[in-house]
């Protein structure tokens, strides 16, 4: 007779017995994908009931599953939120050329005239030396100190109005705009009126990284969570592993349905932190709505939308059937017949 | 299925040696005894055979493919031709007879037609079948020794070991599932059962291999 080298499929083949002899104890099972698919379905199902055996350690589980997901799927609800209200905050920026001072107007109407032949650039404003005077008298209440200097130091003001008008999506474009005009022989300093947007984006960005870093630390803790737990439900049926290595069960069969078992505590975790991030979003929409309206009209709270919901759940579902691998794999291996 | 022992050794980790040279042929169909005292190295050489420990020399052919040529992958699907007995039962008290019996069938994806099928022809045969849906907590010693013949077989395996399988069972039970044994082995099961009650072996009036401090003495008729 052959030897019984494992067939490549998982489940069960038999070699038919050496000699013609039919004998009713010796017989031959087929692998049948039906019955592979139904084993299948029905280790999801007792997985499940098997987690109501132990419904506190459960419970303990997938709420801290759900806890761990709650934190950085909010924050990532906030963060959807603050961009979207600076994405909508239509407005025209300025990029203000001083020119240095030995520029005289025709250079400075030359170079006027040129820039707002530029694509990108909608229009340029000319501030000559005496407007720039006169508005700043105007303005800063220091007459009498201007008046008492010799001559004045104001240098020819080019303001020039992108295309663009400034939001964080376009702000690296007119970040790109400002250098190159800083580049220009004439210019002695190029200034982009957007400095709050310049820190928000710092701040966003900020935001990001910290999301991402707490998300990834969190991961780590649900890991750990359900390899901690799923290694007890392991420990809890070392018996039945016994039994089964000893009748002739694969470490992957053995293996399933802990792995489902964590598959369900990820699911029902991603669930519920979920639900709370679509509470918490509800909850403080309408203060929100408020505050916000304050500053400009038609904003609406985002929460999760459907893809982000799924996206979520298959995140939570991922990382319990990752935190169960990890610890049943190399525990089903410790466990071996004596 | 046959099984053929050559000059096999089991040494432990802690320097004992539990088998040494030991060697014996069991032919397709017959039936033997392993007697000894406790110690002698019974269980070793049933574990051998089950790839529950690997010899440490020596060469053990289970119809003739040499078990050191087979990889870990391959002991589950080893494992699944050979039906085994334990003295202490192995059952699982979390689930019914009729689970218990059914559990090689599962872990080898037999389809669910057949499961039930099979396992009541394994309890027909082992005297239990209007018990399959009770604990096996609820049934007697000899009973839930019959549950554990019942699972041994219900895979239809062309050996079947048994370690101590009347340990604890009063004679007329003993006799009970060595009866049992004999039809199995009637219809052309392999079959090797350790066992130290000897007035028990003698009547069974078969082969009987002794060991005597992982020796192989006495290879041959019942004594």
């Amino acid at each position: 007779m052959a030897k019984p080298t494992p067939p490549s499929r998982r489940g069960a083949t038999r070699q038919q017995p050496a000699g013609g002899r039919k004998n009713p104890w010796i017989g031959a099972e087929r692998f049948s994908l039906s019955a592979y698919l139904r084993s299948h379905q029905a280790v999801l199902m007792e997985s499940f009931s098997r987690l109501l055996g132990y419904p506190l350690a459960s419970l303990m589980t997938v709420f801290v599953i759900a806890i761990s997901l709650s934190l950085p799927g909010g924050m990532f609800v906030l963060l959807k939120n603050v961009q979207s209200i600076t994405d909508r905050w239509e407005q025209q920026s300025v990029i203000t050329l001083y020119l240095f001072p030995a520029q005289e107007d025709t250079e400075a109407l030359a170079l006027s005239h040129q820039l707002s032949g530029r694509a990108d650039v909608a229009s340029v404003e000319y501030i000559s030396k005496e407007e720039g005077l006169r508005y700043f008298e105007q303005s800063s209440g220091y007459e009498q100190i201007m008046s008492a200097l010799p001559e004045n130091p104001l240098p020819i003001v080019l303001n020039v109005i992108p295309k663009a008008s400034v939001d964080l999506e376009t702000l690296p474009e007119l970040q790109s705009l400002r250098d190159q005009l800083q580049g220009l022989p004439q210019v002695e300093y190029a200034e982009l009126d957007a400095e709050w947007l310049q820190r928000l984006a710092t701040i966003l960005n900020f935001g990001q990284r910290f999301v991402y870093a707490i998300s990834a630390l969190l991961v780590m803790a649900v890991l750990l969570i359900v390899g901690n737990t799923i290694r007890t439900a392991v420990e809890s049926r070392r018996d039945e592993v016994l039994v089964m290595k000893l009748v002739g069960a694969t470490n992957s069969y053995i293996r399933r349905p802990f792995l489902y078992m964590g598959f369900w505590f990820g699911v029902i975790g991603g669930v519920i932190a979920a639900i709370c991030i679509l509470s918490l979003t509800w909850w403080v929409s309408s203060p929100a709505q408020r505050l916000v309206e304050l500053y400009q009209a038609g904003f609406e709270l985002q929460s999760f939308n459907a893809g982000e919901i799924i996206m979520c759940l298959t995140i939570s579902a991922l990382i319990g059937v990752i935190g169960s691998w990890l610890a049943v794999s190399r525990h089903i291996r410790d466990i071996e017949l004596q | 299925m046959e099984i053929e022992f050559q000059q096999v050794g089991k040494k432990y980790e802690s320097g004992q040696e539990a088998l040494s040279q030991v060697s014996f042929h069991l032919r397709q169909g017959e039936m033997a005894f392993l007697t000894g005292h406790s110690g002698a190295g019974k269980s070793t050489l049933m574990k051998l055979i089950m790839m529950i420990e690997r010899q440490s020399y020596g060469k053990i052919l289970v119809d003739n493919v040499d078990l050191r040529t087979l990889g870990k992958a391959a002991i589950p699907f080893h494992r699944r031709r050979v039906g085994v007995v334990f003295q202490n039962h192995q059952l699982l008290f979390d689930r019914s007879v009729f689970h218990n019996v059914a559990l090689p069938l599962q872990v080898s994806g037999a389809d669910d037609s057949q499961v039930g099928k099979r396992v009541r022809a394994a309890l027909d045969k082992v005297g239990l079948l209007g018990k399959e849906k009770l604990n096996p907590m609820a049934l007697s010693g000899g009973e839930q020794q019959r549950i554990g013949i019942a699972r041994a077989v219900v895979n239809k395996p062309q050996l079947l070991l048994a370690d101590e399988p009347t340990g604890n069972l009063d004679p007329r039970l003993s006799a009970e599932i060595m009866n049992l044994f004999q039809e199995f082995n009637r219809v052309g099961v392999t079959v090797l059962i350790a066992s130290h009650d000897l007035a028990l072996v003698a009547r069974m009036r078969h082969r009987v291999l002794t060991l005597n401090q992982g020796r192989m003495v006495n290879d041959g008729g019942f004594s």
